[in-house]
Order: C-alpha cells, then structure tokens, then sequence
C-alpha cells in the first residue's frame, strides 16, 4: 500500500451503490450480527471514528442524533454513499453488511447515555451565567453574537454530550483540539504575545491572538516559540459554584442551532 | 549544456554525436542516460532512474531569481502524482483519473485532451491516481485505472490501441508510467491491498499484442511458490506501481514489488513470500527471472520495495562495480550489484525499531515484539515508511545520492481478514502517531555506497514529493506544506522557494523550451512551471 494517507484518499473512491436499500429499519439485531458489524465498523471505520465512536477526525458517533440524519434508511445512506463535501466516503458493502455496521454504530449512542438535556439546571438562569459570570460570549459565538477565539457554541447540544461539556468547564486543558491549542510567543522585539494556532508551516505560524487579531510570525524571527497542549479558556470549578454549573449546562444543551439567539 | 560524463557505455556512445533535429522519439533516444537536449522522454528522465538534467541554465548563481512561466488547472480532486513528459516543443501529461492531455510546452496551451470512459466502480486503494506516461516514436503509452495498457497517437490523442490487462472488478488497477524498452512497452498491476496476484506485461508497442508476462508471485512448481503458505500466493498482493529502471547493456529490467497481503496479518501467508518487497531483474526480451533480491522477508508492515531503483557505476572495496542503490520504505539504504543481485551493502537511513540491523545476506535481523497484534504495536517508521514513491535523485557531479526522509512511526495493529474479490484485504488497519517532535521530513544526501549522511535539510512534516537533480549544481524538492524550493547539491543550503498552495505530491523535472530551461511540477489541481525571467515581449 502506498501511503499512510490511504484513509484520507478513501473519500476520493467513487460512490458505488453495490447494493440498494431493500429495508427502511435495521433487520439486523442478533449477537452475531452485532459482532459482525463490530468487526467491519473496526477495518472500515475505526480509523477515522475512533473504535468507541469517540475520537479521531471523524464526526463523534456516540450520541443520540446526528447532524446528516438519524433515521435507520438515512443512516444506512450515508455509510453507503458518504457525505458528498466532508471527508466521509461510502463504502462498498453489501446491504446486510452495512446493517450490521450501523446495529454496531446504534450501540455508541446508549452508551452515551444522556446525550445533552437540561437536567436539573435553569435555562434562563444558566443564559446569564453564559453571558455575564462566566463572559463565555467573550470567546464563543452563539447565533450571530459571541466572541471568535474559541469554538462556536450554536449547535453545543448537538455536539455535546453533558460530561464532554462538564469536563470542559473544569478541565479545558484535557482534550485541546489543535486550532484551538494556546500559542505562546515572544517576538524579536520582546513583546510577548498570546493567541490561539490557526495555521503552520515551515517558516511562519498564524494565530488569532487574545483580541482577535489574526496575525502571522516568521519563526526564525522569534526569541521563543511555545506550543504547550492547554487552553486559553480558563477552569470553571473555582468560579462558578454547583447550580452555576447545572444552570450553564442546561442553556447549552438547548443550543441546536435555532435561530432564537440570531434573532436577538 | 555541459557533456558529462554518463555511466553507461551505450549512453556514452550515444551522446558523442549530436543527435539530429527529428519529430519522433527514437530508441536512441531513450537509451540516452540523462536528460539529454530540451526533452524528458521517461518517467525518471532517463533508464537509469536518476532523475538528473544536464540542462544548467538555471543554477546556484540565478536560481533565486526563476520565476513561473505557466500554469496548467484542471478541475483535479485526486492527487496530481503526474511527472510530465516533453518531446519536440509538447508537453505530455496524465491527469487523474484518466485523461491525457497535450500541452503547448512554452506556454502550456492545450493542443488535444484524451479521456477515457471510466467505469463507475474503480478500486483503488490509495486515489485515483496516475504518474504519467511513455513515448516510442508517435506513440504514447499509459496504464488505466480499469487496467488496461493503451496506446495513443501523439499529435491527436487518437486511441490507437488498448489492451486489457486483467478484470479490473478483482481489484487490479494501472497506476505508474510505463517503461519503453526497444518495441516493447511494459505495465506492472497495482492493488495489493485487494488480494491480487501481482505482474508485470510486456506489449508489441505497435499492436498492442503481449510478449510476455511475469508473475511477481510464482505459481506452483515454480521457484519461490513453497515461500506462500497454503493457497496464500494466489492473493499475496505483490503489486507493481513504479516505473522500474533499465539497464540497456545488461537488458535487464529492475522492478520495484509491493507488500504482500493482508497486509498487516500474515498468518495466513506464513513464508517469505517471494517476490514481495523486491527488485526483480528480469530479461527485457523474454521477461524471465535473472535474480531477485528481497528487502523485507514476510512483511507484515505494509512496507512496498516501489521505491526507484537507481543505477550507477561506483567504487565498492576498490572495484568499479555496477551497481543499483534504492532508499526502501523499511528504513534502509541498500546497494547491490545489478549484474548478479548480489549484497553488498545496507545502511539505516531514518529512524527505525524493527530490526537490529542487516545480516552479511542481507537479510533484515529483526527485533522481537514489533510486529502487529490486535492491540497495536508502535514501530518506527510508519506504514508509509522511510521514504516512499517519490523519486530520489543522483547526480554523477556531487556523486550523492539525494532522498526525501519520512521520519515517523505508526501503531500497527492485527486482524482478521478474508479474501473477497475486489474488497480490502488489509489484516485490521494502523495509526500514526503524530507529535510534535518526532513527526518530520528531510531532504537528506547520502554516499550512495558507504550510506554516509553528508547533508540534511529538514522538512516541517514528511514529504510526498520527488527530487529533481540538474548540472546546475540543484536540487528541486517540493513539500507537504505546499513549498517548492531549490537547494544546493552540496550543502543542501535553500537557495530559492515558493509556495504553491498546495502539498507537492509528485517529482519535479525540467526541460528547455525555445532555448530557456524550465522546471515543472505538479501540485494540488494544478501544473506549475518554472523558469528564469525574460524580456517583456508584446
């Protein structure tokens, strides 16, 4: 095989409708079928998805819905013909294989248990805490307000899980994704300068420093250069107290990406 | 242009007369060893597979000032891995997935497109990819993706014939430029992620009808089909995907093979499957085995021997021998004798965990625990290895041998798998490991014989792109982070670069037009070509 890339390139292979939909639910339901639908989602999707649905490039399979449809008949046409303009491929594979892989995918999402939902907290409460307590609007974007440097939160409770969220607000160091990762830089003047990365090459790094400003460094001009794996978001567990938390999670699960706060 | 001195005594001959003005491409032509005159005639610029140009207009002293000439843009969603071919003032060149177009070579208008009607279910493991083709007088040759080998009429694009390798649907494809070698043209199969039965065929370049065909698995009764457990050599991969290299006076022919399959599983296929991983020397007029040298002995690392097999003439413990030096995916600088095959030499050239080192055989002696297991092993260097397709370069000047280092490792992990025709037949999957530190690229010189490191010039991540060598005293190299620079052959110091927007992910070459040399080299959708300014004309 050629290249350690092959899984990117696997979304350039053609869409091949080798078998048609011949069901609108999944027939599929024995343990073997399971078993079979954990090996073939492990050699055709793991890579990408992660082998618990959680991790890599791929979009997070364990939970409840899903952006590009979460009927059985939509689901299995996606895994089938891939989603045109992502790197999601289709897969060649007979109907009864690509059943089995879905039974097998259906299993991430009831171990994701909750999924996001409001729970005990105050939406409207939890709004405030989002906007004023915790400034979190200073950073992220909600609809058409909200600051830029950290990732938009519109569609947070599609996104989120509530314990992804919860470990966010008091651990954001954890699991940094690289354009979100902290940017530490003292240039050939002195002058330090803190930002998030957006971009790398050779000679020049870009980041969006704290006030938003994109900006761009000759890495050979640099008196130093750090890269460490934190967040500029700050822990929340010293700043907000229990009901704040609960209130702030609810409100974020309601994001879905309606346009109630667009119309603000 | 500066006469230099050539390796191969044909070469040599060839070259001390000066080859008349014609339209079409002689034998004579192609047995010139470097890129002779304006044209590049084979995928590596010459048979012996350096990719070196006399051409030195553009050198040390003026390098930083070239500027683009032209632009080719296709509509390219697939890699462009094309190396261009030039002959007589006309650009040649493959674009993905099946198209041929002819381009004006100074200024790169079209002339004529060729597509090809592709069926709709392609395998292929890797894109939807082709590195160019061959030339024979009016001809041009390429292999398909539906695995055919096609002739084309040169100045229209006319498809003059074509002929069917094998069944397309069992996952077989054509992916490199083929090899002209007197009146024949030969193709290799790709696909050894499919359960193939890897070869190599040899066609009439006028009829399109087969010579021969070698298998670069060996059926039953034959030597080296008891190194296949079982059935196994019947689905044992061994593809072929890189022009192989030729030596006119030996008329011998030497083939890079791929892995054998599954690739990360080789239980099922216990031996040393022979011919994987190999160069083959093969008789160009008969297509028969001369001798085989294998350079990693059952393979479960996916670790393809398609690297370009260079040919050259070098001092080895005080003799002159003829020898063939190839950078492998597993880590490891080999050199041999291309007369009989045999070893001489194996250098480390990248970071690697697998092996202790390379026995007087030149048989790897391997490390115990570092092959895959379900849980996943981590070993240096990745699957794509230490290097990989990309072509090094050698120039006969500085007597280096240049190669674009891949310094990573991946956490290979095992399977199960089961043959079905035209599906993936991988034996589970692998990660890389991607950090900060220990995930780079080098452009990297060495001592083709001792292995001795002279330069490097590092790379932020590995590369995909080839080398290109010129009498210019440089070195071309492109990178993933879309850069395409010039380096000095002998410090490897950077002496010009550009960013083209795009990972390079195919080999320079260069060629004169109307007295101006240019450089070319594909990346992204798009064909860039490269030269030093000129007057403003109106």
């Amino acid at each position: 095989m050629r290249s350690a890339h092959r899984f990117a390139l696997l979304l350039f292979l053609p869409l091949v409708l080798v078998a048609a939909r011949t069901h609108e639910t999944n027939p599929m339901d024995s343990p073997e079928d399971f078993q079979e639908g954990k090996r073939l989602y492990r050699i055709n999707c793991g890579n990408c998805h992660g082998m618990e649905g959680t991790t890599g490039r791929g979009a997070r399979l364990a939970r409840r819905t899903y952006r590009h449809g979460n009927t059985d008949a939509e689901l299995f046409d996606l895994i089938e013909g891939g989603i045109p303009g992502t790197d999601m491929p289709g897969l060649w594979l007979e109907e009864d294989d690509i059943w089995r892989i879905l039974l097998f995918v259906r299993s991430f999402a009831a171990a994701a248990s909750t999924g996001c939902e409001p729970g005990a907290g105050d939406v409207s409460l939890g709004k405030e805490v989002f906007h004023s307590k915790a400034s979190c609007g200073a950073c992220h974007t909600v609809g058409a307000q909200g600051g830029r440097l950290g990732p938009d939160m519109s569609f947070a409770g599609v996104q989120y899980t509530n314990e992804q969220l919860r470990l966010a607000l008091l651990e954001p160091a954890r699991d940094v994704a690289k354009r979100y990762r902290t940017v530490r830089i003292v240039d050939a003047e002195g002058q330090r300068v803190e930002g998030v990365w957006m971009n790398e090459n050779a000679y020049h790094i870009y980041i969006m420093d704290r006030a938003e400003n994109i900006r761009s460094f000759r890495k050979a001009d640099l008196q130093s250069l750090e890269q460490p794996e934190e967040s500029l978001m700050p822990a929340y567990g010293d700043m907000l107290d229990a009901s704040d938390l609960d209130n702030l999670l609810a409100y974020l699960c309601t994001l879905q990406g309606a346009s109630e706060e667009t119309a603000e | 242009m500066k006469r230099k001195e050539l390796r191969l005594a044909l070469a040599t001959a060839l070259l001390c007369t000066v080859a008349p003005a014609h339209a079409q491409v002689a034998n004579s032509d192609l047995l010139r060893d470097e890129a002779v005159g304006g044209d590049w005639l084979n995928y590596h610029g010459g048979y012996s597979g350096n990719r070196h140009s006399l051409l030195d207009q553009i050198d040390l002293s003026n390098v930083s000032s070239i500027r683009m000439d032209w632009v080719f843009q296709e509509r390219i969603s697939e890699k462009f891995e094309v190396t261009p071919l030039v002959h007589d003032g006309v650009m040649y060149i493959t674009v993905p997935p099946g198209d041929v177009y002819a381009l004006d070579a100074e200024t790169g208008a079209r002339l004529w497109r060729y597509s090809r009607r592709l069926p709709e279910k392609l395998i292929a493991c890797c894109g939807l990819v082709n590195r160019g083709l061959a030339i024979l007088g009016d001809r041009l040759f390429m292999a398909t993706l539906d695995a055919y080998a096609i002739a084309l009429d040169r100045k229209t694009g006319r498809l003059l014939w074509e002929t069917e390798l094998i069944d397309y649907s069992l996952g077989y494809s054509g992916t490199h430029a083929p090899l002209v070698v007197k009146d024949m043209v030969m193709v290799g199969t790709a696909g050894g992620e499919y359960g193939i039965r890897g070869f190599i065929d040899a066609f009439d370049v006028e009829t399109g009808k087969r010579r021969w065909r070698f298998y670069t698995i060996p059926g039953p009764g034959e030597f080296g089909n008891d190194t296949w457990a079982d059935d196994s050599w019947k689905t044992g991969g061994s593809s072929v995907w890189i022009t192989p290299s030729y030596d006119p006076e030996l008329n011998l022919v030497y083939w890079g093979t791929g892995n054998p399959g599954p690739d990360w599983n080789g239980d099922v296929r216990l031996g040393d499957n022979l011919f994987s991983d190999s160069v083959v020397a093969l008789d160009a007029d008969t297509g028969k085995r001369k001798w085989h040298f294998q350079f990693t002995p059952h393979d479960v690392h996916d670790w393809d021997a398609t690297q370009v097999m260079v040919l050259m003439d070098r001092e080895y413990r005080g003799e002159t021998r003829k020898l063939l030096v190839t950078a492998n995916r597993n880590g490891f600088l080999y050199a041999l004798d291309r007369v009989t095959g045999e070893f001489l030499k194996a250098t480390q050239f990248v970071k690697q965990t697998w092996a202790v080192g390379i026995s007087e055989e030149g048989r790897p002696i391997r490390r115990p625990g570092r092959v895959p297991t379900a849980e996943g092993v981590e070993v240096f260097p990745a699957v794509a290895g230490g290097t990989n397709w990309m072509s090094p370069a050698y120039s006969p000047d500085t007597g280096l041998l240049y190669v674009s280092c891949r310094e990573s490792s991946s956490i290979y992990i095992k399977g199960d798998t089961e043959y079905r025709p035209g599906t993936r037949y991988w034996g589970s999957m692998f990660i890389n490991e991607v950090t900060q530190d220990d995930w780079y690229g080098a452009v990297r010189a060495f001592h083709p014989v001792s292995g001795e490191r002279i330069w490097e010039h590092r790379l932020f991540r590995p590369a995909w792109a080839g080398l290109l060598s010129t009498a210019g005293g440089l070195i071309f190299a492109g990178t993933s982070d879309g850069f395409f620079k010039a380096l000095d052959a002998k410090t490897g110091a950077e002496r010009w670069r550009i960013n083209l927007g795009a990972g390079v992910q195919a080999s320079p070459m260069t060629f004169e037009s109307n007295g101006r040399q240019l450089v070319a080299v594909a990346a992204g959708g798009a064909l860039f070509v490269f030269g030093l300014p000129q007057p403003a004309q109106d």
